[in-house]
Parts: structure tokens; C-alpha cells; sequence
């Protein structure tokens, strides 16, 4: 079994980067190793009872004794953790999860991200190289800053819904104008961001013979395959997002 | 000075009193790496039942205050495959086990009972489910009518020798009333208290944040209700008692022992601490050298109530 850890992380920087995210930025030694890009980590954001469960969240970036997150406050917990500062102590498990494949042969690898899974999939462009990474958001104030983009090693494409910057429309519009272009045999598909487009990633996907992948989050309690909390329908029975996903191909999930 | 943590329930030794609450330690090594399986002075499975069920759909989990709901629906592979993929694996862990089962009507109890008695080189005891708050069949709403209870330990009892405990809550019905009944009828010990109904609304959507409109309630939330039912079954009765609800430090732990726990089955706090166990067993050890406690027999069932004399609401 691949090494698992839980530590007591300490907050080094946590501010909001635009409209949409909040980056938090963290110490730790064990856990800044060995990552493959779609594992996440499960973190305790208060050692008291509120929130009570963990929350998880993707690893973003790592460098020798540091990992990054990003993350949107949604509720209560991201609201806690939105207001950790510098010294905090956090405690964090990790690395879990199976992650996206890196290996994908001489295909063009296509990446497809919204909203929470963006981190991931940036996470995948910097360590790996990867042809085009497709963003999609509501307006051009939600957009990851430029910065955060620097190390991406793929052509960025956005997609704004009121067509404040890039394509006008959603992420999938993108999409079939990435596959139009190119031979789209030659193509590997990976995505995450919300259900809604994922599986309409998936369709087109499907119409156009292209493998790829998703990372199918659930809500999570326990994050390591114990309580059966997390459970996504797949051609081989139900399997659990925590410990045997998060990442699925497209050809076992059951649309 | 070493202390005792030796748990002795009827003819079953334990090295320790700590234990997993069934459904929330997973099927195998779920928690490598974080737990020393071998340091558990027991394992409770999760529910296995005749046939497999592959539980309700999602959302099955949302955290409420100092808690959560489950709607998990007694998701599992079955007792073939159980007996077939679990048990050696088990078997090679050499941690005492204790198997949970639930059946839709006395004949799979029994059948359960009997299959499981085959395997008593590693199973140690059985306990018997009669409190899901997430299934219909075999559920708490069915196990509502007492006599489904009581056959359903009757027929266990008949098909093996393995110690039998009930597992309660008070979503059955007047909780010492049917211990008292089960225990009658052949079980040799109570397991309280699985999870109350509880409910959650998304007020966007208006309807409930799990899939089915109400879940079973875990976690601190229920720790006082838990405890009240232990020590009250075992001042009742004085058989042996696991504790499940709330257990999430070594001072939940000690409390519970006081109250009379046998075994302290550690649940939901596996998830927010996943070596939570680990902890508990720590810091039990640490607390009884402190205070010079040798054995834990000391602690256990030393509750008392307070002295009600001459007290009233001057000061
Ligand atoms: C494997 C994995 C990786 C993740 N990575 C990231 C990440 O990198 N950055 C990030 O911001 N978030 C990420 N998430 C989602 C994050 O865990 C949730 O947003 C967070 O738990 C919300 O907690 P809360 O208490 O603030 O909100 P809650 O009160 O729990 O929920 C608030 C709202 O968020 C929604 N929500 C809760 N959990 C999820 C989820 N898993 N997916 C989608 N919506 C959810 C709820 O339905 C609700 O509408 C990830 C989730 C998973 C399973
Ligand atoms: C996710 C989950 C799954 C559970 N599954 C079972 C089960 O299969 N059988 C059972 O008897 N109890 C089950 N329970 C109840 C626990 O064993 C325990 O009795 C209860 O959660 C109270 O303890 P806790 O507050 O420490 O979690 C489950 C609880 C949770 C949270
Ligand atoms: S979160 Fe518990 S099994 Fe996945």
C-alpha cells in the first residue's frame, strides 16, 4: 500500500486570488512528495466539532516541503478556512485518491476544467506536458489569474458565459472546436469541474470516439474507503471516489 | 507501572476494550498506515447480510452539528463473498472478531448464525443488526414489531454457540424493555446504540441533503444519549455491554467505561481522526497512570450517582 500520511500542517499564506478562489499555501514535508496530479488531501479545518468532518481538496502544487490548494468557499467549512492565517495549524491527510493517468502514449492530451476542478488539471499541465487546457467560467473576473497559469504547459482556452474573455459559452463549445481541429482519434480527454459538465464532456466524448477520464467527486466522510459515503456507479459495480477514484475513465462510468 | 487493559467478556479475552463501531473501519486495511490493526482489542464488521445489497443511491452523507447523517443502506457483498474473500483475511490478522449481521426475516438470521459458527477459529462473536435506520426490510421500522426481534435471536441462538450481542437503539422502542426480552432469549450481551433518525434540510432545494428524507444521526451529537443507554442497561441487567456513539477521545472512553461499557466501539470519529483508536488506547493508559489506576476493572461501572440528600436549589 502507497504511503499515506497525517499531518499537522502549518498555514504559511492563505488570501483570496480573484473573485472566485482562495489560495491556501501550507508546510509539510511528507505530504509535498510522491504526489500524482487528481489525489487529494483531507483536511481538518478545526480541531473542535465545527466543521466536524474533513473536507477534501485537490492538490494544486507542490514544491520540496510545501503544498498549495485552491479553493472556493462554498460553506461552512471553506468559510472557516478561508479564515486561517499564517502559523495555523491544520491537520492533513494525504495523499489519497488514485489520480489522473500520466502515461497516455502519443495522444494529445485535452484537458477540460470547471470551477473546483481547476486546481487538478493545473496541477496536471505543470508536470505534465499537455496540448490544450480548456477553462470554463461564468465571467472573466472567476479566471484563474495569469500568474497562476505561467507554468502550464498547454495552450489555455477560456470560456466565459457572458463572453467576457475567450470563446462565449460554455467549456464544451471549446471543446468541439479543439476536436474539429484536430484528428480527433489522436486525442485522451481528462476533466473535472461539476457533474453538469462533465458528463456533457463525456457525450461528446462518446459521439467522437475519444478516451479520457473524470474525476468524479463525491462528498466525502471518511476519504479512505471505509464508510461507502462516496459511491459512483460504474460498468463494474459501485466503487468508491475516495479510494478506488477519484479519477474514472469515461469508459467505466455509467453515464 | 503497566496498566491492565484486559477485557474479559464470558469466555472471550480481549487485550483491550477498544473496538471499531460497525460500518466505519471498512471492509479490510482501509486504515493502514494509520491504524496498528493488532493493537485493537477487537474488530466489529460491517453488516453483512444473505444476499448482497448494494445500498442506497447518493447522496448518502451530510454533516449536521457536531455530526453527521448516513443513508448508506447496508451496502455490502454478502455473506458468500464475505466468507469467501473476508475470512482468510481475517484470519491471517489474528484480531479478535466480532461479524455483524442482519437478515430481512429469523430465517437468514439463522442461517447467518449457522454459516458464521462454521468459522469460530476466527470469529468470536456475532452481533445482531436490528437497528438500521436505512433499509426497509430488516430495518428499524420493520424490527419495530418485538416479536421480528425476538425470533430473529432465537434463531440465532439456536444455530450457533458464538456469544450473541443485540444491537439497540431507541428508535426500536423502549430499549430496556427489549433488552431484557433479547436477553431472554439467548443473547449474551447489548450493543448500544446505533444511530437515531435524523433529518436535514437543503433550504434552496427544499428538500432533504441526503437521498432518503431521513439518515442515521452519528457522531458527538449522540454521545449523551449513548452513554445514558449503557449505563442504564448494564445497572438493568449487568451483561456485557459494547458502547457505540460519540466515542471520540480517551475521555469519551473513560466515560463510557464508568458508566459500564465492556467495549468501547470507536465509529464516526474514524473519519475525522483516522487514527482515533490509536488515541483513545494512549490515552486511556496514560490516564490510569496518572491517577494509579492498575486495572481497568477499577474504572469500569464505578459510576456513581450523586447524593441527592438535603440538596435542594438554595446553595
Ligand atoms: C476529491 C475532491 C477534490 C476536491 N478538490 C477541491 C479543490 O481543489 N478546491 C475546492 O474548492 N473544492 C474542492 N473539492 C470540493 C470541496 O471538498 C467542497 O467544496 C467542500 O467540502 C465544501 O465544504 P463546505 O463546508 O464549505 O461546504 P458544504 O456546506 O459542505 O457544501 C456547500 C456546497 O458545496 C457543495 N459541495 C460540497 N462538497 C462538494 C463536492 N465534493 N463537489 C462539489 N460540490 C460540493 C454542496 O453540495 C453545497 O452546495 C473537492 C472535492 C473532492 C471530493
Ligand atoms: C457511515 C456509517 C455506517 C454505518 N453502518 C453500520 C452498519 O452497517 N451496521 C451497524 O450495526 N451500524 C452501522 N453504523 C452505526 C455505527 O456502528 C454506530 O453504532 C453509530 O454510528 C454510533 O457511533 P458513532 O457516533 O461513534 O459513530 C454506521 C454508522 C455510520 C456513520
Ligand atoms: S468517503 Fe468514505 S468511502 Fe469514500
Amino acid at each position: 500500500m502507497k504511503k499515506r500520511f497525517d499531518e499537522k500542517a502549518i498555514v504559511l499564506e492563505n488570501r483570496r486570488i480573484n473573485d472566485r478562489y482562495y489560495k491556501l499555501v501550507f508546510s509539510s514535508a511528507p505530504l509535498s512528495r510522491n504526489i500524482r496530479p487528481g489525489q487529494f488531501l483531507h483536511i481538518r479545518i478545526n480541531e473542535g466539532q465545527d466543521p466536524y468532518l474533513r473536507r477534501p481538496f485537490s492538490y494544486f502544487r507542490t514544491s520540496p516541503g510545501k503544498v498549495e490548494i485552491l479553493y472556493e468557499v462554498l460553506g461552512r467549512g471553506t468559510l472557516i478556512l478561508a479564515e486561517k492565517s499564517k502559523g495555523d495549524p491544520l491537520m492533513v491527510m494525504g495523499p489519497l485518491g488514485n489520480g489522473f493517468r500520466t502515461a497516455i502514449g502519443k495522444r494529445k492530451r485535452v484537458l477540460v476544467a470547471g470551477g473546483i476542478g481547476v486546481p487538478p488539471l493545473v496541477n496536471l499541465a505543470e508536470q505534465f506536458s499537455s496540448d490544450y487546457l480548456l477553462i470554463g467560467t461564468k465571467s472573466k473576473a472567476e479566471i484563474l489569474p495569469m500568474a497562476e497559469l505561467k507554468k502550464v504547459k498547454a495552450k489555455v482556452l477560456c470560456a466565459t458565459e457572458d463572453g467576457s474573455v475567450g470563446f462565449k459559452g460554455f467549456v464544451t463549445g471549446v471543446l468541439e472546436k479543439v476536436i474539429r481541429e484536430e484528428d480527433s482519434r489522436q486525442l485522451f480527454i481528462q476533466t473535472c469541474g461539476p457533474k453538469s459538465m462533465m458528463k456533457a464532456v463525456m457525450a461528446i466524448a462518446a459521439k467522437n470516439g475519444i478516451e479520457g477520464e473524470a474525476s468524479w467527486d463525491e462528498s466525502m466522510a471518511c476519504g479512505v474507503g471505509a464508510c461507502l459515503g462516496c459511491m459512483v456507479d460504474t460498468k463494474t459495480g459501485l466503487k468508491r471516489a475516495c479510494a478506488d477514484g477519484p479519477v474514472f475513465s469515461f469508459s467505466e462510468l455509467v453515464p | 507501572m503497566s496498566v491492565d487493559l484486559t477485557t474479559r467478556i464470558k469466555n472471550l479475552k480481549l487485550k483491550n476494550p477498544v473496538t471499531v463501531a460497525s460500518g466505519t473501519f471498512g471492509t479490510s486495511d482501509e486504515y493502514a498506515g494509520y491504524v496498528d490493526y493488532k493493537k485493537l482489542g477487537a474488530i466489529i464488521t460491517k453488516t453483512i447480510t444473505v444476499r448482497p445489497r448494494p445500498g442506497n443511491p447518493m447522496p448518502r452523507i451530510c454533516e449536521v452539528s457536531s455530526g453527521m447523517l448516513n443513508a448508506i443502506g447496508l451496502q455490502n457483498k454478502g455473506l458468500a463473498d464475505f466468507i469467501e474473500q473476508k475470512i482468510p483475511y481475517f484470519r491471517k490478522l489474528g484480531v479478535p472478531l466480532i461479524v455483524s449481521i442482519a437478515g430481512e426475516s429469523a430465517g437468514e438470521f439463522g442461517l447467518l448464525a449457522k454459516t458464521f459458527d462454521r468459522f469460530r477459529s476466527v470469529v468470536n462473536a456475532l452481533e445482531v443488526n436490528l437497528s438500521c435506520p436505512n433499509v426497509e426490510s430488516g430495518g428499524v421500522n420493520f424490527m419495530k414489531k418485538q416479536k421480528r426481534i425476538l425470533d430473529a435471536i432465537k434463531a440465532v441462538r439456536c444455530q450457533t454457540k458464538l456469544l450473541i450481542f443485540a444491537k439497540l437503539s431507541p428508535e426500536l422502542g423502549d430499549v430496556l424493555e427489549i433488552a431484557d426480552n433479547v436477553l431472554k432469549r439467548g443473547a449474551d450481551g447489548i450493543s448500544v446504540i446505533n444511530t437515531l433518525r435524523g433529518m436535514s434540510i437543503d433550504i434552496n432545494g427544499r428538500t432533504s441533503r441526503i437521498v432518503r428524507d431521513f439518515g442515521g444521526l452519528s457522531g458527538p451529537a449522540i454521545k449523551p444519549v449513548a452513554l445514558r443507554y449503557v449505563y442504564q442497561v448494564k445497572k438493568e441487567f449487568g451483561v456485557p455491554v459494547i458502547a457505540s456513539g460519540g466515542i471520540s477521545d480517551w475521555r469519551d472512553a473513560v466515560e463510557f467505561l464508568i458508566a459500564g461499557a465492556d467495549l468501547l466501539a470507536v465509529g464516526t470519529s474514524n473519519f475525522v481522526e483516522p487514527r482515533a483508536t490509536m488515541e483513545i488506547l494512549k490515552g486511556i493508559r496514560v490516564f490510569c497512570r496518572k491517577e494509579k489506576i492498575k486495572s481497568i476493572k477499577e474504572i469500569r461501572g464505578s459510576y456513581r450517582p450523586r447524593d441527592q440528600k438535603g440538596k435542594g436549589c438554595s446553595r
